[in-house]
């Protein structure tokens, strides 16, 4: 960490960090001064209990929820890839099948979820797939902007010195490409922690094994409100942790790219 | 050199951007290229590099083979560095003998020797984004003669920058040409700079491009910054710029 390093960081994690006490302070205020039902909207005190008395649970379920987000982001992170540079080659290929792309970023998950999980099985194969279905589309569609767009003046001094495809697009095309790459890999994270928490709701792991996804219908249909809260809490911290780690990693890679400037 | 006979070219839609070009540029020689905006001189670099056919005439662009054989390939320096941001100084430099698959301790020693012409020769561990617009064209002229080209191909390459920067490097390839003597075709929308350079002036018309005046430099060579404010420069320049009414 550099000089300032820390209080950077303090600059940083502090602002958020005050608005949340405020919010939990107002929202506490909020539901004493209202009597509103805790069956409805409980208080952020009885859902930290609900967070202590179920920890093990939740984080069992958060630990399979983060591996089938895992797996879905590391198949889009692969599959799109490859799906952009089959893309950057040719603009037919590009026109022919990006409508398709487009299919998987606009067909309502919930509505195909259950599909997969009949076509695929229950089990954590299920959940990667919904997850990949949902994350995939933006690191195609970032990669293949990237890919394609390349300064014209480089293509002609590639052009020039009789560069083959393979020395265009393994020295032009995927370095020129790793910077937008990055940034379709940053939305795709979230999207794959939203698609297993989807994937959950139609699919378990076993009798013994569940993820946030299963909690949420489960304390949802037992209207154990405080309990669902906590779900919400541990999946939203899983995609945050997610966002959190993709964006260092990329912001580490890019230092190559755009120097120390970039955030 | 380079010879073209009734050169037109065409472009898709009936555009005409160059009709019936007719120049010799004999080996060696440093030839200057202004025009209007859009005259097509660009087009005209690229058809002389090979990026772009001509519609109709012929152009010869005479080539010498090395020892292995290859033909020597005509370098290009563009407007713009185009230098590629994640690689180092050295990195951009050795780029077109890597494409040219050269062996390795060949593509060391000529980087070292075309960063060293230049003047980067201690800034090779450098990043493009950390050098000044200068140093980056410079990075950018390193990487055109690392191949030790015969033809030396410049599109306004000092267009972007101020004014002292630009002189400057207007002397420092001078020198590199007395050195190396590739034949270079210089396109420039300056009509001061290309007096200061070249042997010989090609003066073009408005779209479509035709060469409507080709007008010697009698300066011999050395020549220094004096030369901008002496009366015959003066009157060369005001020749070219009535050409170019």
């Amino acid at each position: 960490m550099s000089k300032n390093g820390l209080p950077k960081l303090l600059a940083t994690i502090l602002p958020p960090l005050g608005f949340f006490g405020l919010f939990l302070l107002l929202w506490h205020l909020a539901v004493t001064f209202f009597r509103i039902e805790p069956f409805l909207l409980p208080g952020p005190i009885p859902v930290a209990k609900a967070v202590s008395t179920h920890f093990h649970p939740l984080l069992n379920a958060a630990r399979l929820t983060a591996t089938g987000a895992l797996g879905g982001f590391a198949l889009s992170l692969l599959v799109g890839f490859l799906v952009a540079l089959l893309f950057s080659q040719s603009r037919l290929i590009e026109r022919s099948l990006y409508p398709y792309a487009i299919f998987l970023q606009t067909v309502p998950i919930v509505a195909l979820a259950p599909l997969i999980i009949l076509w695929i099985g229950h089990g954590m194969w299920g959940v990667i797939a919904v997850s990949f279905i949902l994350s995939v589309f933006p690191v195609i569609a970032n990669t293949t902007t990237g890919l394609t767009a390349v300064h014209a003046d480089l293509r002609d001094l590639f052009a020039l010195n009789d560069a083959s495809a393979l020395q265009v697009m393994v020295k032009l095309q995927i370095p020129n490409a790793v910077p937008y790459f990055l940034d379709g890999a940053r939305i795709s994270c979230g999207l794959a922690v939203i698609g297993a928490i989807v994937g959950e709701f139609f699919a378990g792991y076993g009798a013994e094994d569940f993820g946030l996804g299963y909690l949420i219908i489960l304390t949802n249909a037992q209207t154990k409100t405080d309990y669902l809260f906590a779900c919400i809490l541990f999946s939203t911290l899983l995609g945050l942790s997610f966002f959190a780690v993709v964006g260092l990693a990329r912001q580490r890679i890019l230092l190559r790219w755009r120097g120390e400037s970039d955030h | 050199m380079v010879i073209a006979r009734n050169l037109d070219r065409v472009f898709a839609g009936g555009l005409a951007a160059l009709e019936a070009l007719n120049f010799e540029i004999a080996r060696g020689a440093f030839v200057a290229i202004v025009g209007p905006s859009g005259c097509g001189k660009s087009t005209l670099l690229r058809i002389v590099a090979g990026l772009l056919e001509p519609t109709g005439g012929e152009l010869v662009v005479k080539r010498n083979a090395d020892a292995a054989g290859r033909e020597a390939v005509p370098a290009f320096v563009f407007q713009d560095p185009t230098l590629l941001p994640w690689r180092r100084v050295d990195g951009n430099t050795s780029l077109p003998l890597e494409l040219q698959r050269l062996p390795r301790a060949e593509i060391r020693q000529r980087v070292a020797d075309a960063l060293q012409l230049v003047g980067l020769e201690h800034y090779a561990h450098l990043f493009p984004r950390q050098l000044s617009g200068g140093m980056r064209m410079r990075a950018s002229i390193a990487r055109a003669l690392v191949t030790s080209p015969e033809l030396l191909l410049m599109d306004e390459p000092f267009a972007a920058l101020d004014e002292i920067s630009r002189q400057h490097l207007n002397e420092e390839i001078l020198s590199l040409w007395r050195r190396n003597r590739w034949t270079c075709l210089f396109v420039t929308h300056s009509v001061h700079e290309a007096v200061f350079l070249s042997q010989r002036v090609l003066v073009m018309s408005p779209r479509p491009g035709r060469i409507v005046a080709d007008i010697d430099v009698p300066f011999d060579y050395p020549r220094h910054h004096e030369l901008r404010t002496a009366q015959e420069f003066s009157l060369i320049a005001a020749e070219i710029s009535a050409s170019l009414r």
